[in-house]
């Protein structure tokens, strides 16, 4: 990071203050050691690069932001080792599953009803003069807990693949019913919040964690299917919940109105070349909203394609070293938590990915640890919290050299 | 618990071809599109950029300096050293002639841009180095002051344009000082915003023999010695022809025909040439096409030579006269397909490209395309054309140094007074230069396009 800072020149300043987080993290880190040094070592160096990143970037395009994501981060990083701390064993965790459940649908229904639209997506909920956050990045964090103690209880009750050689079971209405509901609900969040990004999210939160219950993948695939014909009829009946989607499809239509946002970021990622065209060397102000959702478009701007295949590196290695604490977990609750976590980071991580490369239409949703918003970096710290306790608690640790 | 590890390895396995998948994508953005998106109209940011980029200059391939730059208060402003010799190749502002067709080049945008992004990257953009002869081409607008018309010079050995005048012309500097010079520059009855040479649609008329006398010789329906009979007018396929020499010419060869530019015998040789011959050939010559050049380009017509009127069509395409039209360009073409030995030219202007300082970017070298006859047949016609100059209507474009091939013109204009056309080459044997010129409006038998087609062929050849 310095050495690209000096290889442009000026913004050296502008890395300095990037390596704030760093520094916090570390001090967080020998903290944690002092009392148990026991736990994944992987996970908090990666989610701290990405920080740096996120600060050293909202820097270039906001400096006020830059601030207010500072703090956010150090706030973060204090919760998340409260969080650690404080769960003295992930698997009692499990006891509060229908509180977590109970807690995400309310959220989620709170925002559809009384959301903050913003951009065409209602993803704010706002207690006044208190604070405005964003639903869904709570809701994903308790509905995770939720799905995994639920699975981890009533594997029995979801259906079990046979046990004899070739077993085609006739789908009961038991392992249909719970599909239906999630690709219902899914759709409602959709038509509710006019967010494709989070009803995706959920979905495949869900659909994931079935097939992870059931081991049969067949349902889910179905569900798939009948979630995208459900996702293509919402979006004939109610087409003013898809502007973005509109945009998507078509954006030269309206090159200045609605297809504004993603020509200008595929022409930021073009401008960017393999090199890039150096940190702060152009202006990004034609880039609406490019603290929150276009933060992925600037670093490929700046610089250019190693870096933006350094930044999908990183997301790599954080969910594939979380799916391994999930595989490596000896507890099934611990297990599925970590595997919801890791799918859900993974996911929304694609989603945005898809979204600013034009793959899918652009939604609304934050860059972990990457994008400007106090909501996600609170909410991923805590998760990466959830996923250290795992590995503290549940993961067998190799044995050490001597 | 094994089942379920063995499930979560493979949502993690999804997951990565995931990432992969996009940093795939970025590649695609990044790397295959990132040109066209730099160039892209709608991208503002890259256009405003463009504004405060150096821009490139534009050098003759002699080291003329065609088009230059100045700072300002505004940023850099485009000068014209050379007031209005090059008009037409520079055009007037960024929107018009060279400055619109080599734009990303001039700004090292687009194509031109650096893939590598910040690394080697300057604000400054590529020079350009043309193939145009400053001599020919100060001489060539020189001669075509007060008149209209064009001048074409080609290097008939790789296509290189050498000199390209239309006339009138203007100085790019005084058109955009007013709005009042603006107005009176689009307004003008001359048109000196047309380039000729490249977009002005004439009637060949007698030149376009050249070209019939090639097709029939290379069918086989002719040979030079071939006799014809001009009574000075005749009925041929309905059409009344008429020859230049009243009275006639009496029975004469092909080659004779030619020297003294008879009408009606080619209109005879085109006959029994036949219409499908004769537009084949004119696809062989690639007569009507448009030239691939960053300047706008006309495309030349000529009648379809099919149904029942096609001998009509025929007759009135031989003597180039009906619906018949050529550029300038398409004749400078014809005299180099004929200078050598039969290959067809594509014209090119632009040499090299250059960074600012020396290092070539990209150079051109032209290219050839199909012979459109055989060596032999193209030999008998520059014969021909030779006899031409030394003893027959084209003698006005003789040089006392060098043997030339040329033929003069006339083509009737609907609208007034005819144009006088001369096509030429020199030397015979080793061409060095071809040049089409077409004077319009002059005055009956006193041909003007012949001794300016001489003078330029002197500025460009040089013979032992």
């Amino acid at each position: 990071m310095v050495i690209v800072a000096a290889a442009t020149g000026k913004p050296l300043g502008w890395a300095m203050r990037g390596l704030t987080p760093a520094g916090v993290l570390l001090v967080a880190v020998v903290l944690m050691d002092l009392v148990e040094a026991r736990r994944d070592r992987l996970l908090l160096p990666l989610c701290g690069m990405l920080c740096v990143l996120s600060i050293v970037f909202l820097t270039r395009t906001d400096a006020f932001l830059a601030t207010r994501q500072l703090i956010a981060i150090i706030i973060g990083i204090f919760l998340m080792v409260a969080l650690y701390f404080l769960i003295e064993d992930i698997r009692s965790l499990a006891r509060f599953k229908y509180l977590a459940g109970l807690s995400a649908i309310a959220l989620l229904a709170a925002t559809m009803l009384w959301g903050r639209e913003i951009n065409g997506a209602r993803l704010w909920l706002s207690i006044p003069h208190l604070v405005t956050f964003q639903s869904g990045e709570v809701a994903k964090i308790l509905m995770a807990i939720f799905l995994a103690g639920y699975a981890a209880d009533y594997r029995q009750m979801l259906g079990r693949r046979g046990r004899g050689r070739i077993s085609i079971q006739t789908p009961s209405l038991r392992s249909l019913a719970p599909l239906l509901l999630i690709v219902i609900s899914c759709l409602a969040i959709f038509v509710g919040q006019h967010d494709l990004g989070t009803a995706i999210l959920f979905f495949g939160l869900f659909v994931t964690m079935f097939y992870l219950a059931t081991g049969q993948p067949a349902y889910g695939i179905a569900a798939v299917a009948l979630f995208a014909v459900g996702l293509a009829l919402a979006y004939q009946l109610f087409p003013q919940v898809g502007v973005r989607i509109s945009s998507w499809l078509n954006p030269w239509a309206d090159p200045s109105g609605i297809g504004y946002q993603p020509l200008q970021a595929m022409f930021c990622l073009g401008e960017g070349g393999i090199l890039g065209a150096g940190l702060g060397h152009l202006s990004v102000t034609n880039l609406p909203a490019a603290a929150p959702d276009m933060i992925l478009v600037v670093i490929g701007q700046d610089l250019g394609l190693v870096g933006s295949v350094g930044v999908v590196i990183i997301y790599a290695l954080i969910s594939v070293r979380s799916y391994s604490l999930a595989w490596q977990a000896t507890d099934r609750f611990a297990s599925l938590l970590a595997a919801a976590l890791a799918t859900v980071f993974a996911l929304q991580t694609l989603i945005i990915m898809g979204g600013v490369l034009r793959l899918i239409p652009l939604t609304g949703m934050t860059t972990p640890f990457l994008s400007y918003g106090g909501t996600s970096i609170v909410i991923n710290f805590l998760a990466v919290g959830l996923l250290l306790a795992v590995s503290r608690d549940c993961v067998p640790q190799p044995e050490k050299a001597r | 618990m094994n089942e379920l590890s063995q499930n979560i390895r493979r949502i993690a396995l999804v997951a990565v071809w995931g990432f992969l998948l996009m940093a795939l994508v970025f590649g695609y953005w990044q790397m295959v599109r990132a040109p066209a998106l730099r160039a892209h109209p709608y991208n503002q940011q890259a256009q405003q950029r463009a504004n405060s980029i150096k821009p490139g200059l534009i050098y003759t391939g002699d080291g003329e300096l065609v088009l230059g730059i100045e700072k300002d208060n505004e940023g850099w402003q485009r000068t014209y050293p050379a007031g209005p010799i090059y008009c037409h190749l520079t055009g007037y502002n960024e929107n018009t002639g060279l400055q619109k067709g080599l734009r990303e080049a001039l700004l090292g945008i687009g194509a031109y841009q650096n893939r590598w992004g910040a690394v080697g990257h300057t604000e400054q953009g590529l020079d350009v180095v043309l193939t145009i002869d400053s001599k020919a081409q100060r001489r060539a607008t020189k001669l075509m002051e007060g008149r209209r018309g064009a001048v074409v010079a080609l290097d008939p050995r790789n296509g290189a344009i050498l000199a390209m005048v239309s006339a009138p012309g203007y100085d790019p500097a005084r058109v955009m000082e007013s709005q009042m010079n603006y107005e009176m520059f689009t307004n003008h009855p001359a048109s000196p915003e047309l380039n000729r040479a490249l977009q002005g649609l004439y009637p060949p008329g007698t030149v376009l023999q050249i070209f019939v006398a090639a097709a029939g010789l290379d069918t086989g329906v002719a040979t030079e010695q071939t006799v014809f009979n001009c009574s000075g007018t005749g009925q041929i396929a309905g059409i009344t022809v008429n020859c230049s020499k009243l009275g006639g010419h009496g029975r004469l060869t092909l080659s004779r025909a030619l020297a003294d530019s008879c009408n009606i015998a080619f209109a005879e040789l085109a006959q029994l040439i036949g219409p499908e011959q004769f537009g084949s050939y004119a696809k062989k010559f690639h007569l009507l096409d448009k030239p691939d050049l960053p300047l706008p380009t006309g495309q030349g017509k000529i009648a379809d030579l099919i149904g029942d009127d096609a001998e009509t069509e025929l007759i009135e395409a031989a003597i180039g006269q009906g619906a018949t039209l050529v550029t300038p360009v398409a004749m400078a073409r014809l005299a180099a397909t004929i200078a050598s030995g039969g290959q067809v030219i594509q014209p090119y202007l632009v040499d090299r490209i250059t960074r600012q300082g020396g290092k070539t970017v990209t150079d051109n070298r032209g290219g050839r395309l199909r012979a459109a006859i055989r060596q032999e047949t193209a030999q008998q016609v520059a014969g021909m054309m030779q006899v031409s100059v030394e003893e027959g209507s084209a003698s006005n474009v003789a040089l006392s140094v060098c043997r030339v091939a040329a033929q003069t013109g006339w083509a009737q204009n609907p609208e007034g007074k005819p144009h006088s056309w001369a096509l030429g080459f020199a030397p015979v044997d080793a061409p060095q230069a071809a040049v089409a010129v077409i004077v319009e409006n002059t005055v009956p038998g006193r041909p003007a396009a012949g001794p300016i087609a001489r003078q330029i062929l002197e500025v460009l050849v040089s013979c032992q």
